[in-house]
């Protein structure tokens, strides 16, 4: 009997485990107890990601049936987690395309809901970014965000070296490389960089590929040369930071700009509603303008380079009408207002959304910041094809030796195109 | 437990069977969650190298394709020599300081107790955690390092991880620091198995501390040193976590490892076929160094 018993015991052991590993499937009706439509979308870091629960809310007072719930997931991992949920058969409503590079692996696998109608509706004129979810004439996804890239400046540093922010409208690279030779200072832990180049590949080659009309997938490179050697410059002559210190030290733009560490700093337009936010809870103290990015030349015109953010309906939803009037209102006038309201720049621009941004409390609103919104020209920072993230992988290791000086410059670009030609075929 | 009891009399063949029964049960919990979570998956991937996946749509039968591509690729072949870099650094160097310190911690020292917690640290701190404070430490302008090499005059010293020649040494120095205190606990363990008379006779006998050391710990630790050898050999090949945390595989691709290889094929681009390829040479590798160390070893042991 005894015997019997343990024998019963480790099986009944050894099912609950299968059970308990077989359990967690879907959970429930899709709807609240108050009888609510419940609709799920996947996006990440809610809580200091402002836009994402201004367009939530939003659509909620817009659409009172529908309960959207965010599934948060850790920015960092969203990629990863996202290609695994919908291998998954996950059923998440809609899904947040990060990046244009997974929006087009998603939608070339057929993993999500056409939108071509939707899209079709909108104006391409003033929706920007909007061709950039261009699969071959279909479109999975609608734009509601697009950052582009400006330069922060910081006013105190600015006013102390006596340099008219107005000197910052409509400035080359060559005068910026000069401003921040100027604006550089101290010694030790008192230095005061003139300017701050993130440690990004984008920072030199993106703005090279935008500026000077280079591909970034073509396999030559010689366009990066002017870029890479005014940076090069500013390194050794120790305006910037080393880059070597920076990527060891995991040393964060957010700590070079806030804290009055750095005077200019290209960046890209989501830095700004961290700026609003940390100003608001008196994280940082720093006075900050933004300008447009510094051209190759002063003729006036201004390109830059950026990336639009969209959403996207999962072919696994169960709610696609839901899903779909989601995607539609973050994208429409209604939602780049609650978008611009949350300091975030959105896909649609018109005057009137500008507007919505400019009067926020703490945006510089001066004529320097409006011209820095209105550029001419955003051009896509990574082109969009299924090579896009092997050659992605080789630029980011040849700009390491590059930047570290492991490589000279013209070593390190031969090796690029070498490299995109003989590894992406 | 209750199993052993006299039980009423049976026949020998019903004993047996039920035996089986109870064996199977109680290694069932452990078996079926290795089976599901690992079994399953590498016998998966044993296919899975032969097909072309992207984790979504239907796999693709593309027979050696995937194995021919890693022959072409330059990257496949720096980071297959990068992982034998680590492992021919990383194998030696913490089998010897292990049991140095194990040799060391096993006499009668004041504060013994306290050094060998303070050695096994490293190995229960959050690898992350690690990675970064070595990084600071080794940062080229501003770590301690550097400026205590600087203050010995050393006027040049390494850029540690951001150049392509001291990268790999800088993780190496790290995981040896890591890894030591575990396995050094191993060989405390093994020391305290050797009897205490053999070193009596040799002492009797005039042998040096020198040539009891090589004489009596090195023999008598034979199997704990084995055992340690094929962990470490192990661990190194599939290294992963400090390389990704510390260097990111950078600078360029200097510290880029197999397994950095299988994670950003496979996981981040969804190239599961040829990813497992990759984790399948890797699988093989350490396969074959294992074999051949327990050849070495039933050789030795005769």
């Amino acid at each position: 009997m005894k015997r019997h018993l343990t024998t019963t015991l480790a099986a009944t052991a050894a099912l609950a485990l299968l059970t308990a590993c077989g359990g967690g499937g879907d959970s429930g009706s899709g709807q609240t107890a108050d009888g609510k439509q419940i609709l799920k979308v996947a996006l990440w870091n809610y809580a200091t990601t402002p836009e994402f629960k201004a367009i939530i809310e939003g659509f909620e007072n817009a659409n009172p049936d529908i309960d959207v719930e965010p599934v948060d997931i850790l920015a960092d991992d969203y990629s990863e987690k996202v290609t695994t949920m919908l291998a998954g058969g996950d059923s998440t409503d809609v899904l947040t395309m990060k990046n244009v590079i997974d929006y087009s692996r998603f939608g070339t696998r057929g993993q999500l809901v056409p939108l071509t109608d939707e899209a079709k509706k909108l104006d391409p004129a003033k929706q920007s970014g909007l061709d950039a979810y261009d699969l071959d004439g279909k479109y999975y996804a609608l734009p509601y965000r697009q950052d582009f890239w400006v330069l922060y400046y910081n006013k105190t540093l600015l006013k102390q070296a006596g340099v008219a922010e107005s000197k910052l409208q409509n400035l080359s690279w060559d005068g910026y490389a000069t401003l921040a030779k100027s604006l550089t200072k101290g010694d030790g832990a008192n230095k005061v960089y003139g300017a701050h180049q993130h440690t990004w590949r984008s920072v030199v080659q993106a703005t090279a590929a935008a500026q000077a009309g280079g591909d970034l997938l073509g396999g030559d490179y010689g366009f990066f040369k002017d870029q890479y050697r005014m940076t090069l410059d500013l390194q050794q002559g120790g305006t910037l930071m080393p880059w070597a210190t920076a990527s060891s030290q995991k040393i964060t733009y957010d700590t070079m700009f806030a804290t009055g560490k750095a005077a200019l700093m290209p960046m890209g337009t989501w830095y700004a509603s961290r700026l609003l936010a940390d100003t608001k809870s008196g994280k940082t103290k720093v006075e900050w303008g933004m300008a447009p990015l510094p051209q190759r030349a002063t003729d006036g015109k201004v390109t830059t380079f950026g990336s639009p953010t969209a959403f996207a309906v999962n072919k696994n939803s169960k709610h696609t009408d839901a899903a779909k009037k989601f995607v539609e209102w973050a994208a429409s006038e209604a939602g780049a207002t609650a978008v611009a309201k949350a300091g975030v720049t959105p896909s649609l621009q018109t005057q009137a959304i500008l507007d919505t941004y400019f009067a926020l409390p703490g945006v510089p609103n001066d004529a320097v910041a409006k011209s820095a919104f209105k550029p001419g020209e955003v051009v896509l920072e990574m082109p969009v094809g299924d090579k896009s993230s092997d050659v992605d992988q080789i630029l980011v290791e040849e700009h390491e030796l590059i930047m570290t000086g492991e490589k000279s410059l013209d070593d390190g670009l031969a090796e690029m195109s070498k490299r995109v030609k003989n590894e992406v075929g | 437990m209750t199993v052993t009891l006299p039980a009423s009399p049976r026949t020998q063949v019903g004993r047996r069977r039920s035996n089986t029964w109870v064996g199977w049960s109680f290694i069932l919990p452990n078996f079926l969650g290795f089976a599901v979570l690992t079994l399953v998956p590498v016998i998966a991937s044993l296919a899975l190298a032969f097909l072309d996946w992207d984790s979504y749509s239907t796999p693709r039968w593309v027979g050696l394709a995937n194995f021919e591509r890693m022959i072409h690729n330059d990257t496949f072949w720096t980071a297959l020599r990068n992982t034998a870099y680590y492992a021919v650094g990383h194998v030696p160097l913490t089998l010897c300081a292990a049991l140095g310190f194990a040799v060391l911690l096993n006499q009668r020292l004041r504060g013994v107790r306290f050094f060998r917690t303070a050695l096994f640290f490293p190995y229960i701190t959050s690898l992350v955690a690690v990675a970064v404070v070595w990084n600071m430490l080794l940062s080229p302008e501003l770590g301690p390092v550097n400026q205590f090499l600087r203050a010995i005059g050393i006027d040049h010293p390494p850029g540690w991880t951001t150049s392509t020649t001291w990268a790999m040494p800088a993780v190496i120095l790290a995981s040896v620091w890591r890894d030591l205190g575990y396995y050094m606990i191993l060989y405390l363990a093994g020391l305290q198995t050797i009897p205490g008379e053999l070193y009596e006779a040799a002492q009797v006998d005039g042998a040096s501390g020198w040539q009891r050391f090589w004489n009596i710990t090195v023999p008598s630790l034979r199997p704990t040193t084995f055992f340690v050898l094929i962990m470490l050999t192990i661990s190194s090949f599939k290294v992963f976590d400090l390389v990704q945390v510390m260097t990111e595989g950078g600078p360029g691709r200097s510290t880029l490892v197999l397994s950095q290889v299988i994670f950003r094929e496979g996981i981040t681009q969804g190239r599961f076929g040829y990813s497992s390829a990759v984790s399948m040479v890797l699988f093989v590798i350490v396969l074959t160094i294992t074999v051949v160390q327990f050849q070495w070893q039933r050789r030795s042991e005769r």
